[in-house]
Protein backbone atom coordinates (compact mmCIF):
# COMPACT_ATOMS: atom_id res chain seq x y z
CA UNK A 1 0.00 0.00 0.00
CA UNK A 2 1.34 3.27 -0.99
CA UNK A 3 0.65 6.89 0.29
CA UNK A 4 1.19 9.59 -1.28
CA UNK A 5 2.00 12.89 0.89
CA UNK A 6 1.76 16.61 -0.50
CA UNK A 7 1.89 19.75 0.90
CA UNK A 8 -0.61 22.32 -0.08
CA UNK A 9 0.53 26.04 0.32
CA UNK A 10 -2.04 28.41 2.25
CA UNK A 11 -4.56 25.28 2.95
CA UNK A 12 -3.51 22.55 4.25
CA UNK A 13 -2.03 18.36 3.10
CA UNK A 14 -3.16 15.84 0.97
CA UNK A 15 -2.71 12.35 1.10
CA UNK A 16 -3.57 9.75 -1.42
CA UNK A 17 -3.94 6.21 -0.49
CA UNK A 18 -3.92 3.74 -3.17
CA UNK A 19 -6.84 1.36 -2.76
CA UNK A 20 -6.93 -2.25 -4.15
CA UNK A 21 -8.20 -1.38 -7.29
CA UNK A 22 -7.40 1.56 -9.86
CA UNK A 23 -8.54 3.55 -7.60
CA UNK A 24 -7.58 6.39 -5.03
CA UNK A 25 -8.33 7.41 -2.05
CA UNK A 26 -7.93 11.20 -1.05
CA UNK A 27 -7.35 12.96 2.30
CA UNK A 28 -7.30 16.73 2.00
CA UNK A 29 -6.69 18.03 5.93
CA UNK A 30 -7.22 21.36 5.54
CA UNK A 31 -5.27 24.17 8.05
CA UNK A 32 -8.36 24.79 9.88
CA UNK A 33 -8.66 21.53 11.15
CA UNK A 34 -11.48 20.05 8.25
CA UNK A 35 -10.77 16.68 6.36
CA UNK A 36 -11.98 16.28 2.94
CA UNK A 37 -12.67 12.78 1.53
CA UNK A 38 -12.50 12.07 -2.30
CA UNK A 39 -12.56 9.09 -4.54
CA UNK A 40 -10.44 8.89 -7.62
CA UNK A 41 -11.90 6.28 -9.70
CA UNK A 42 -8.99 5.84 -11.79
CA UNK A 43 -6.12 7.93 -12.77
CA UNK A 44 -7.44 10.10 -15.35
CA UNK A 45 -11.09 10.79 -13.68
CA UNK A 46 -11.49 13.62 -11.38
CA UNK A 47 -12.12 13.59 -7.81
CA UNK A 48 -15.29 12.92 -6.47
CA UNK A 49 -16.07 14.23 -2.99
CA UNK A 50 -17.45 11.51 -1.00
CA UNK A 51 -17.97 13.66 2.33
CA UNK A 52 -15.67 16.74 4.90
CA UNK A 53 -15.58 16.22 8.52
CA UNK A 54 -14.56 18.42 11.39
CA UNK A 55 -11.40 18.07 13.10
CA UNK A 56 -13.33 16.88 16.23
CA UNK A 57 -15.46 14.13 14.54
CA UNK A 58 -12.45 13.37 12.19
CA UNK A 59 -10.86 12.02 15.33
CA UNK A 60 -13.62 10.41 16.41
CA UNK A 61 -14.18 8.64 12.98
CA UNK A 62 -10.20 7.66 12.73
CA UNK A 63 -10.29 5.90 16.04
CA UNK A 64 -13.48 4.11 15.31
CA UNK A 65 -11.95 3.34 11.86
CA UNK A 66 -8.32 2.32 14.29
CA UNK A 67 -10.36 -0.50 15.99
CA UNK A 68 -9.63 1.10 19.19
CA UNK A 69 -13.38 0.81 20.37
CA UNK A 70 -13.86 -2.82 18.48
CA UNK A 71 -11.05 -5.03 17.43
CA UNK A 72 -13.04 -6.94 14.77
CA UNK A 73 -9.56 -9.66 14.34
CA UNK A 74 -8.63 -11.49 17.49
CA UNK A 75 -6.26 -9.18 19.46
CA UNK A 76 -5.80 -7.88 22.86
CA UNK A 77 -4.71 -4.51 22.33
CA UNK A 78 -4.15 -1.96 19.89
CA UNK A 79 -1.47 -2.87 17.71
CA UNK A 80 -0.35 -1.99 14.04
CA UNK A 81 0.98 -5.69 11.95
CA UNK A 82 3.85 -5.12 10.48
CA UNK A 83 4.15 -8.70 8.54
CA UNK A 84 2.42 -11.95 9.44
CA UNK A 85 4.93 -12.35 12.14
CA UNK A 86 5.86 -9.11 13.44
CA UNK A 87 4.03 -6.39 15.45
CA UNK A 88 4.14 -3.14 17.32
CA UNK A 89 2.19 -2.93 20.22
CA UNK A 90 1.93 -0.55 23.02
CA UNK A 91 2.60 -1.64 26.73
CA UNK A 92 1.97 0.56 29.79
CA UNK A 93 4.57 0.35 32.80
CA UNK A 94 2.08 0.07 35.92
CA UNK A 95 3.17 1.59 38.90
CA UNK A 96 4.08 -1.45 40.74
CA UNK A 97 6.18 -2.49 38.22
CA UNK A 98 9.32 -4.48 39.12
CA UNK A 99 10.71 -3.05 35.51
CA UNK A 100 10.57 0.21 37.14
CA UNK A 101 13.78 2.51 38.10
CA UNK A 102 16.03 0.05 36.03
CA UNK A 103 17.58 0.69 32.89
CA UNK A 104 16.63 -1.12 29.82
CA UNK A 105 19.95 -3.15 29.93
CA UNK A 106 19.25 -4.41 33.66
CA UNK A 107 15.66 -5.14 33.10
CA UNK A 108 16.75 -7.18 30.07
CA UNK A 109 13.65 -7.52 28.56
CA UNK A 110 14.75 -8.21 25.03
CA UNK A 111 16.39 -11.41 26.23
CA UNK A 112 13.30 -12.37 28.50
CA UNK A 113 10.53 -12.47 26.05
CA UNK A 114 12.05 -10.97 22.56
CA UNK A 115 10.46 -8.12 22.19
CA UNK A 116 12.25 -5.18 21.01
CA UNK A 117 11.62 -1.44 22.65
CA UNK A 118 11.55 0.81 20.01
CA UNK A 119 10.55 4.26 21.70
CA UNK A 120 9.19 5.35 25.75
CA UNK A 121 6.25 7.17 25.60
CA UNK A 122 6.82 9.49 28.44
CA UNK A 123 4.38 12.38 29.61
CA UNK A 124 3.62 13.29 26.46
CA UNK A 125 7.14 12.96 24.96
CA UNK A 126 8.14 10.37 22.84
CA UNK A 127 11.88 8.83 23.10
CA UNK A 128 12.71 7.30 20.62
CA UNK A 129 15.47 4.36 19.80
CA UNK A 130 15.86 4.24 23.66
CA UNK A 131 19.65 2.96 24.58
CA UNK A 132 20.05 0.76 26.52
CA UNK A 133 21.03 3.01 29.80
CA UNK A 134 17.50 4.16 29.46
CA UNK A 135 16.04 4.20 32.69
CA UNK A 136 12.04 2.72 32.92
CA UNK A 137 9.79 4.72 34.71
CA UNK A 138 6.59 3.95 36.32
CA UNK A 139 3.34 4.86 33.71
CA UNK A 140 5.95 4.77 30.70
CA UNK A 141 4.04 3.26 27.70
CA UNK A 142 6.28 1.09 25.77
CA UNK A 143 6.48 0.56 22.10
CA UNK A 144 7.50 -2.55 21.26
CA UNK A 145 8.09 -4.46 18.10
CA UNK A 146 7.97 -8.23 18.56
CA UNK A 147 5.88 -11.31 17.57
CA UNK A 148 2.12 -12.16 19.19
CA UNK A 149 3.68 -14.36 21.36
CA UNK A 150 6.93 -12.26 22.07
CA UNK A 151 4.51 -9.59 22.88
CA UNK A 152 2.40 -11.73 25.58
CA UNK A 153 5.72 -12.34 27.09
CA UNK A 154 6.43 -8.72 27.42
CA UNK A 155 2.82 -7.84 28.87
CA UNK A 156 3.47 -10.25 32.16
CA UNK A 157 6.71 -9.60 32.22
CA UNK A 158 6.63 -5.56 32.88
CA UNK A 159 3.33 -6.81 34.89
CA UNK A 160 5.65 -8.85 36.71
CA UNK A 161 3.38 -11.67 36.45
CA UNK B 1 -24.80 64.19 8.06
CA UNK B 2 -21.43 63.85 9.39
CA UNK B 3 -21.24 60.77 11.37
CA UNK B 4 -19.34 59.27 13.90
CA UNK B 5 -16.27 56.84 12.79
CA UNK B 6 -18.24 54.18 14.57
CA UNK B 7 -21.32 54.53 12.52
CA UNK B 8 -18.94 54.33 9.47
CA UNK B 9 -17.11 51.48 10.38
CA UNK B 10 -20.60 49.57 11.22
CA UNK B 11 -22.17 50.53 7.75
CA UNK B 12 -18.42 49.35 6.25
CA UNK B 13 -18.76 46.60 7.80
CA UNK B 14 -22.44 45.41 6.92
CA UNK B 15 -21.84 46.55 3.06
CA UNK B 16 -19.03 43.78 2.60
CA UNK B 17 -21.50 41.55 4.81
CA UNK B 18 -23.79 42.21 1.94
CA UNK B 19 -21.18 42.11 -0.71
CA UNK B 20 -20.07 38.63 0.39
CA UNK B 21 -23.34 37.37 1.15
CA UNK B 22 -24.13 38.25 -2.98
CA UNK B 23 -21.24 36.80 -3.93
CA UNK B 24 -21.88 33.30 -2.28
CA UNK B 25 -25.11 33.36 -4.10
CA UNK B 26 -24.18 33.94 -7.88
CA UNK B 27 -21.29 31.70 -6.97
CA UNK B 28 -18.12 34.11 -7.43
CA UNK B 29 -15.46 35.12 -5.45
CA UNK B 30 -15.70 37.96 -2.50
CA UNK B 31 -12.80 39.80 -3.96
CA UNK B 32 -14.95 42.13 -6.48
CA UNK B 33 -17.92 41.83 -4.03
CA UNK B 34 -16.18 43.97 -1.65
CA UNK B 35 -14.83 46.18 -3.85
CA UNK B 36 -17.95 47.21 -5.55
CA UNK B 37 -19.57 47.25 -1.73
CA UNK B 38 -17.19 50.08 -1.50
CA UNK B 39 -17.68 51.85 -4.45
CA UNK B 40 -21.69 51.88 -4.29
CA UNK B 41 -21.54 53.10 -0.25
CA UNK B 42 -18.34 55.50 -1.05
CA UNK B 43 -18.62 59.58 -1.95
CA UNK B 44 -19.03 58.73 -5.75
CA UNK B 45 -21.99 56.55 -5.96
CA UNK B 46 -24.47 57.46 -2.37
CA UNK B 47 -22.60 60.52 -1.79
CA UNK B 48 -23.44 61.63 -5.23
CA UNK B 49 -26.90 60.85 -4.65
CA UNK B 50 -26.76 63.07 -1.63
CA UNK B 51 -27.68 59.69 0.60
CA UNK B 52 -25.38 59.18 3.88
CA UNK B 53 -22.30 57.41 2.63
CA UNK B 54 -19.16 56.69 3.91
CA UNK B 55 -16.44 58.56 3.32
CA UNK B 56 -12.98 58.15 3.19
CA UNK B 57 -10.87 58.75 6.25
CA UNK B 58 -7.92 57.98 8.42
CA UNK B 59 -9.91 54.98 10.24
CA UNK B 60 -10.18 52.98 7.30
CA UNK B 61 -7.01 53.40 5.42
CA UNK B 62 -5.52 52.64 8.52
CA UNK B 63 -7.58 49.39 8.94
CA UNK B 64 -7.22 48.68 5.33
CA UNK B 65 -3.06 49.07 6.05
CA UNK B 66 -4.00 46.04 8.54
CA UNK B 67 -5.65 44.21 6.08
CA UNK B 68 -2.45 44.84 3.42
CA UNK B 69 -0.01 43.44 6.59
CA UNK B 70 -2.65 40.58 7.55
CA UNK B 71 -2.67 39.57 3.58
CA UNK B 72 1.44 39.63 3.28
CA UNK B 73 2.29 38.19 6.84
CA UNK B 74 -0.16 35.13 5.74
CA UNK B 75 1.81 34.92 2.61
CA UNK B 76 4.84 34.75 4.50
CA UNK B 77 3.58 32.36 7.19
CA UNK B 78 2.60 29.78 4.25
CA UNK B 79 5.75 30.18 2.22
CA UNK B 80 8.02 27.86 2.78
CA UNK B 81 11.61 27.73 1.51
CA UNK B 82 11.96 23.96 2.18
CA UNK B 83 8.81 23.37 0.63
CA UNK B 84 10.18 25.02 -2.36
CA UNK B 85 13.74 23.94 -2.43
CA UNK B 86 11.76 20.40 -2.20
CA UNK B 87 10.19 20.33 -5.43
CA UNK B 88 12.62 23.41 -6.83
CA UNK B 89 12.97 22.12 -10.59
CA UNK B 90 9.16 22.11 -11.39
CA UNK B 91 8.30 25.07 -9.31
CA UNK B 92 11.22 27.00 -10.70
CA UNK B 93 10.05 25.61 -14.44
CA UNK B 94 6.79 26.67 -14.15
CA UNK B 95 7.22 29.97 -12.07
CA UNK B 96 9.53 31.40 -14.75
CA UNK B 97 7.51 30.33 -17.69
CA UNK B 98 4.21 32.05 -15.86
CA UNK B 99 6.97 35.31 -15.02
CA UNK B 100 8.40 35.35 -18.31
CA UNK B 101 5.53 35.23 -19.97
CA UNK B 102 3.13 37.33 -18.26
CA UNK B 103 5.09 40.02 -16.58
CA UNK B 104 6.80 41.59 -20.15
CA UNK B 105 3.62 41.77 -21.35
CA UNK B 106 2.07 44.76 -18.75
CA UNK B 107 5.92 46.42 -19.08
CA UNK B 108 5.26 46.43 -22.87
CA UNK B 109 1.72 47.69 -22.43
CA UNK B 110 2.99 50.25 -19.92
CA UNK B 111 5.64 51.50 -22.53
CA UNK B 112 3.41 52.04 -25.85
CA UNK B 113 1.41 53.82 -23.66
CA UNK B 114 4.26 55.89 -23.29
CA UNK B 115 4.92 55.54 -19.60
CA UNK B 116 7.82 56.04 -17.75
CA UNK B 117 10.24 52.90 -16.57
CA UNK B 118 8.60 53.04 -13.31
CA UNK B 119 4.96 53.16 -14.19
CA UNK B 120 5.50 50.11 -16.66
CA UNK B 121 7.02 48.15 -14.24
CA UNK B 122 4.30 48.31 -12.13
CA UNK B 123 1.65 47.32 -15.01
CA UNK B 124 3.87 44.49 -15.49
CA UNK B 125 3.65 43.40 -11.76
CA UNK B 126 -0.17 43.78 -11.95
CA UNK B 127 -0.67 41.64 -14.81
CA UNK B 128 1.09 39.17 -13.58
CA UNK B 129 0.23 38.31 -10.05
CA UNK B 130 -2.43 35.69 -9.48
CA UNK B 131 -4.51 35.67 -6.84
CA UNK B 132 -3.71 33.56 -4.36
CA UNK B 133 -6.68 33.69 -2.30
CA UNK B 134 -8.95 33.43 -5.06
CA UNK B 135 -7.81 30.65 -6.42
CA UNK B 136 -7.00 28.72 -3.62
CA UNK B 137 -10.48 29.31 -2.36
CA UNK B 138 -11.93 28.24 -6.08
CA UNK B 139 -9.71 24.88 -5.85
CA UNK B 140 -11.06 23.90 -2.70
CA UNK B 141 -15.07 24.73 -4.08
CA UNK B 142 -14.47 22.97 -7.13
CA UNK B 143 -12.57 19.86 -5.58
CA UNK B 144 -9.64 20.50 -7.60
CA UNK B 145 -7.60 19.99 -4.81
CA UNK B 146 -7.78 16.23 -4.38
CA UNK B 147 -6.55 16.46 -8.62
CA UNK B 148 -3.42 16.70 -10.15
CA UNK B 149 -3.87 20.32 -11.16
CA UNK B 150 -3.71 21.73 -7.85
CA UNK B 151 -0.17 21.37 -7.82
CA UNK B 152 1.23 22.99 -10.53
CA UNK B 153 -1.03 26.03 -9.34
CA UNK B 154 -0.16 25.81 -6.00
CA UNK B 155 3.71 25.97 -7.01
CA UNK B 156 3.46 28.58 -9.17
CA UNK B 157 1.10 30.80 -6.49
CA UNK B 158 4.53 30.03 -4.24
CA UNK B 159 7.22 30.97 -6.80
CA UNK B 160 4.78 34.13 -7.41
CA UNK B 161 4.81 35.06 -3.73
CA UNK B 162 8.85 35.02 -3.73
CA UNK B 163 8.53 37.04 -6.66
CA UNK B 164 6.54 39.86 -5.45
CA UNK B 165 8.13 40.17 -1.89
CA UNK B 166 11.23 41.11 -3.92
CA UNK B 167 9.27 43.29 -6.40
CA UNK B 168 7.80 44.99 -3.68
CA UNK B 169 10.74 45.69 -2.13
CA UNK B 170 12.00 47.18 -5.21
CA UNK B 171 9.60 49.19 -6.30
CA UNK B 172 8.78 50.72 -3.23
CA UNK B 173 12.40 52.24 -2.62
CA UNK B 174 11.47 53.13 -6.39
CA UNK B 175 8.18 55.03 -5.19
CA UNK B 176 8.50 55.64 -1.66
CA UNK B 177 11.80 57.07 -1.60
CA UNK B 178 13.06 60.63 -3.81
CA UNK B 179 13.10 61.86 -6.88
CA UNK B 180 16.56 61.07 -8.65
CA UNK B 181 18.38 57.92 -9.01
CA UNK B 182 21.07 58.41 -6.33
CA UNK B 183 18.15 58.87 -3.63
CA UNK B 184 16.48 55.47 -5.23
CA UNK B 185 19.78 53.90 -4.78
CA UNK B 186 19.87 55.14 -0.56
CA UNK B 187 16.54 53.81 -0.72
CA UNK B 188 17.27 50.69 -1.41
CA UNK B 189 19.94 50.21 0.77
CA UNK B 190 18.60 51.25 3.44
CA UNK B 191 15.21 48.74 2.60
CA UNK B 192 17.36 46.02 1.26
CA UNK B 193 19.08 46.48 4.83
CA UNK B 194 15.97 46.39 6.81
CA UNK B 195 14.82 43.66 4.93
CA UNK B 196 18.00 41.87 5.17
CA UNK B 197 17.84 41.94 8.97
CA UNK B 198 14.40 41.02 9.09
CA UNK B 199 15.35 37.77 6.75
CA UNK B 200 18.29 37.02 9.19
CA UNK B 201 16.14 36.69 12.09
CA UNK B 202 13.56 34.65 10.09
CA UNK B 203 16.18 31.97 8.63
CA UNK B 204 18.51 32.20 12.34
CA UNK B 205 16.05 34.00 14.96
CA UNK B 206 13.63 31.24 15.14
CA UNK B 207 14.40 31.44 18.92
CA UNK B 208 13.96 34.68 19.02
CA UNK B 209 10.59 35.11 17.37
CA UNK B 210 9.50 31.53 19.26
CA UNK B 211 9.82 33.78 22.36
CA UNK B 212 8.36 37.28 21.46
CA UNK B 213 4.94 34.90 19.88
CA UNK B 214 4.78 32.48 23.03
CA UNK B 215 1.81 33.58 24.87
CA UNK B 216 0.61 31.60 28.07
CA UNK B 217 -3.06 31.63 26.79
CA UNK B 218 -4.40 32.40 23.36
CA UNK B 219 -5.17 35.90 24.30
CA UNK B 220 -2.10 36.87 24.46
CA UNK B 221 -0.32 35.02 21.99
CA UNK B 222 -2.97 36.69 19.63
CA UNK B 223 -2.14 39.73 21.35
CA UNK B 224 1.81 39.13 20.57
CA UNK B 225 1.89 38.23 16.86
CA UNK B 226 -0.44 41.29 16.04
CA UNK B 227 1.81 43.40 17.87
CA UNK B 228 4.74 42.09 16.65
CA UNK B 229 3.06 42.21 12.82
CA UNK B 230 2.19 46.14 13.03
CA UNK B 231 4.99 47.37 14.52
CA UNK B 232 7.63 45.74 12.49
CA UNK B 233 5.08 47.12 9.49
CA UNK B 234 4.85 49.87 10.67
CA UNK B 235 8.43 50.85 11.45
CA UNK B 236 9.22 49.73 7.95
CA UNK B 237 7.20 52.43 6.31
CA UNK B 238 8.65 54.74 8.79
CA UNK B 239 11.71 54.25 7.38
CA UNK B 240 10.42 53.73 3.80
CA UNK B 241 10.20 50.41 3.07
CA UNK B 242 7.20 48.64 2.07
CA UNK B 243 5.43 47.63 4.76
CA UNK B 244 3.70 44.47 3.08
CA UNK B 245 7.01 43.23 2.69
CA UNK B 246 8.19 43.32 5.94
CA UNK B 247 4.71 41.63 6.88
CA UNK B 248 6.20 39.24 4.41
CA UNK B 249 8.90 38.16 6.25
CA UNK B 250 7.90 38.47 9.88
CA UNK B 251 5.25 35.96 8.64
CA UNK B 252 8.11 33.74 7.60
CA UNK B 253 9.87 34.17 10.80
CA UNK B 254 6.86 33.08 12.88
CA UNK B 255 6.21 30.11 10.44
CA UNK B 256 9.58 28.34 11.40
CA UNK B 257 8.45 28.46 14.78
CA UNK B 258 6.90 25.68 16.38
CA UNK B 259 4.11 28.53 17.32
CA UNK B 260 3.16 28.27 13.33
CA UNK B 261 -0.22 26.83 13.72
CA UNK B 262 -1.56 28.00 16.57
CA UNK B 263 -1.12 31.67 15.53
CA UNK B 264 -2.33 30.39 11.86
CA UNK B 265 -5.78 29.79 13.54
CA UNK B 266 -5.63 32.56 15.73
CA UNK B 267 -5.02 35.03 12.97
CA UNK B 268 -7.12 34.08 10.44
CA UNK B 269 -10.10 35.82 11.34
CA UNK B 270 -8.12 39.10 11.73
CA UNK B 271 -6.60 38.87 8.48
CA UNK B 272 -9.85 38.11 6.97
CA UNK B 273 -11.71 41.09 8.42
CA UNK B 274 -8.88 43.69 7.69
CA UNK B 275 -8.40 41.85 4.30
CA UNK B 276 -12.14 43.10 3.57
CA UNK B 277 -11.93 46.43 4.75
CA UNK B 278 -8.81 46.61 2.26
CA UNK B 279 -10.79 45.82 -0.95
CA UNK B 280 -14.08 47.97 0.95
CA UNK B 281 -11.32 50.59 1.30
CA UNK B 282 -10.02 49.84 -2.47
CA UNK B 283 -13.32 50.99 -3.64
CA UNK B 284 -14.29 53.80 -1.75
CA UNK B 285 -11.14 55.36 -3.01
CA UNK B 286 -11.90 54.44 -6.76
CA UNK B 287 -13.13 57.60 -8.32
CA UNK B 288 -15.45 55.96 -11.33
CA UNK B 289 -14.65 59.01 -13.80
CA UNK B 290 -10.73 58.02 -13.80
CA UNK B 291 -12.37 54.38 -14.13
CA UNK B 292 -14.34 54.97 -17.25
CA UNK B 293 -11.22 57.04 -18.65
CA UNK B 294 -9.05 53.62 -18.08
CA UNK B 295 -11.63 51.42 -19.75
CA UNK B 296 -9.53 51.05 -22.89
CA UNK B 297 -6.81 50.03 -21.08
CA UNK B 298 -8.03 47.89 -18.95
CA UNK B 299 -10.19 46.57 -22.19
CA UNK B 300 -6.59 45.59 -23.82
CA UNK B 301 -5.13 44.57 -20.81
CA UNK B 302 -7.77 41.86 -20.56
CA UNK B 303 -7.68 40.52 -24.05
CA UNK B 304 -3.82 40.51 -23.88
CA UNK B 305 -3.27 38.83 -20.24
CA UNK B 306 -5.92 36.41 -20.40
CA UNK B 307 -4.25 34.25 -23.19
CA UNK B 308 -0.59 35.08 -21.57
CA UNK B 309 -1.73 33.07 -17.84
CA UNK B 310 -3.60 30.16 -20.14
CA UNK B 311 -0.22 29.93 -22.08
CA UNK B 312 1.87 30.01 -19.35
CA UNK B 313 -0.24 27.81 -17.20
CA UNK B 314 -0.52 25.56 -19.58
CA UNK B 315 2.99 25.02 -20.38
CA UNK B 316 3.35 24.56 -16.56
CA UNK B 317 0.75 22.08 -16.51
CA UNK B 318 3.00 20.35 -18.89
CA UNK B 319 5.98 20.60 -16.96
CA UNK B 320 4.60 18.45 -13.89
CA UNK B 321 3.56 15.71 -16.26
CA UNK B 322 -0.41 16.87 -16.76
CA UNK B 323 -2.37 15.93 -19.86
CA UNK B 324 -3.93 18.66 -22.29
CA UNK B 325 -7.38 18.91 -19.95
CA UNK B 326 -5.59 19.66 -16.61
CA UNK B 327 -2.87 21.45 -17.84
CA UNK B 328 -5.52 24.01 -19.53
CA UNK B 329 -7.34 24.00 -15.89
CA UNK B 330 -3.95 24.75 -14.75
CA UNK B 331 -3.91 27.77 -17.40
CA UNK B 332 -7.99 28.49 -16.34
CA UNK B 333 -6.74 28.69 -13.13
CA UNK B 334 -4.57 30.95 -12.92
CA UNK B 335 -5.85 33.86 -14.64
CA UNK B 336 -7.60 35.00 -11.76
CA UNK B 337 -5.94 38.88 -10.21
CA UNK B 338 -6.78 39.56 -6.78
CA UNK B 339 -5.40 41.10 -3.85
CA UNK B 340 -1.76 41.54 -5.08
CA UNK B 341 -2.55 43.48 -7.69
CA UNK B 342 -4.51 45.79 -5.70
CA UNK B 343 -1.78 45.63 -3.30
CA UNK B 344 0.46 46.89 -5.78
CA UNK B 345 -1.58 49.61 -7.02
CA UNK B 346 -1.88 50.47 -3.48
CA UNK B 347 1.73 51.28 -3.51
CA UNK B 348 1.71 52.96 -6.86
CA UNK B 349 -0.66 55.20 -5.47
CA UNK B 350 1.86 56.44 -2.97
CA UNK B 351 4.18 57.67 -5.99
CA UNK B 352 4.71 61.21 -7.42
CA UNK B 353 3.29 61.39 -11.35
CA UNK B 354 -0.06 61.80 -12.15
CA UNK B 355 -0.14 57.90 -14.03
CA UNK B 356 0.49 56.45 -10.40
CA UNK B 357 -1.63 58.06 -8.13
CA UNK B 358 -4.64 58.31 -10.57
CA UNK B 359 -4.23 55.80 -13.62
CA UNK B 360 -2.69 53.11 -12.40
CA UNK B 361 -4.71 52.62 -9.25
CA UNK B 362 -8.19 52.95 -11.18
CA UNK B 363 -7.26 50.66 -13.93
CA UNK B 364 -6.54 48.14 -11.21
CA UNK B 365 -9.60 47.96 -9.97
CA UNK B 366 -11.13 47.91 -13.23
CA UNK B 367 -8.50 45.07 -14.30
CA UNK B 368 -8.92 43.64 -10.96
CA UNK B 369 -13.20 43.27 -11.07
CA UNK B 370 -12.81 42.19 -14.66
CA UNK B 371 -10.04 39.27 -14.35
CA UNK B 372 -11.29 37.94 -10.55
CA UNK B 373 -15.09 37.57 -12.50
CA UNK B 374 -13.77 36.18 -15.80
CA UNK B 375 -11.26 33.50 -13.99
CA UNK B 376 -13.64 32.34 -11.41
CA UNK B 377 -15.96 31.60 -14.56
CA UNK B 378 -13.26 30.21 -16.98
CA UNK B 379 -12.72 27.78 -13.93
CA UNK B 380 -16.14 26.80 -13.99
CA UNK B 381 -16.10 26.19 -16.99
CA UNK B 382 -12.56 25.31 -18.18
CA UNK B 383 -13.86 21.74 -19.42
CA UNK B 384 -16.36 23.20 -21.71
CA UNK B 385 -13.95 25.65 -23.21
CA UNK B 386 -10.89 22.82 -23.62
CA UNK B 387 -13.33 20.87 -25.83
CA UNK B 388 -14.82 23.81 -27.81
CA UNK B 389 -10.69 24.72 -28.68
CA UNK B 390 -10.67 21.24 -29.67
CA UNK B 391 -8.58 19.86 -27.05
CA UNK B 392 -8.88 15.63 -26.72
Amino acid sequence: MAVYESDLPGVGKKFEVDLDDESRLVVVIHNTGKRELFIRPDPDADSEKLFELSDKLARQVGTIMEGAYFQPIKTDDIETVLSEESLIEWVKVPAESPVAGETLEDAGIREETGASVVAIQRDGETITNPGPDTTLMPEDTLVAVGSREEHDELESFVAGE
Amino acid sequence: MAATPLVEVGALFAAVAVGGAVATRVGQSVIPFYVLAGVLVGPDVLGRVGAPHVAPGDVITVLAELGIVFLLFFLGLEFSIDRLLASRDRITAAGTIDLVINFPVGVAVGLVLGWSAVEALFLGGIVYISSSAVITKSLIDLGWIANDESDPMLGTLVFEDLVIAVYLTVMSAAVLGGGDSSAVAVDLAVATGFLLALFAVARYGTGLVERLVDGDTQELQLLRAVALTVLVGGIALEIGVSEAVAAFFVGMAVGSTEHSDDVEHLLMPVRDLFAAVFFFWIGLETNLAAMAATAGIVAVLVVLTTPTKLVSGYLGGRRYGLDGRRSFRVGAGMVTRGEFSLVIATLAASGATPILRETIPSLAVGYVLVMSVLGTTLMTYSDVVWRRIGGA
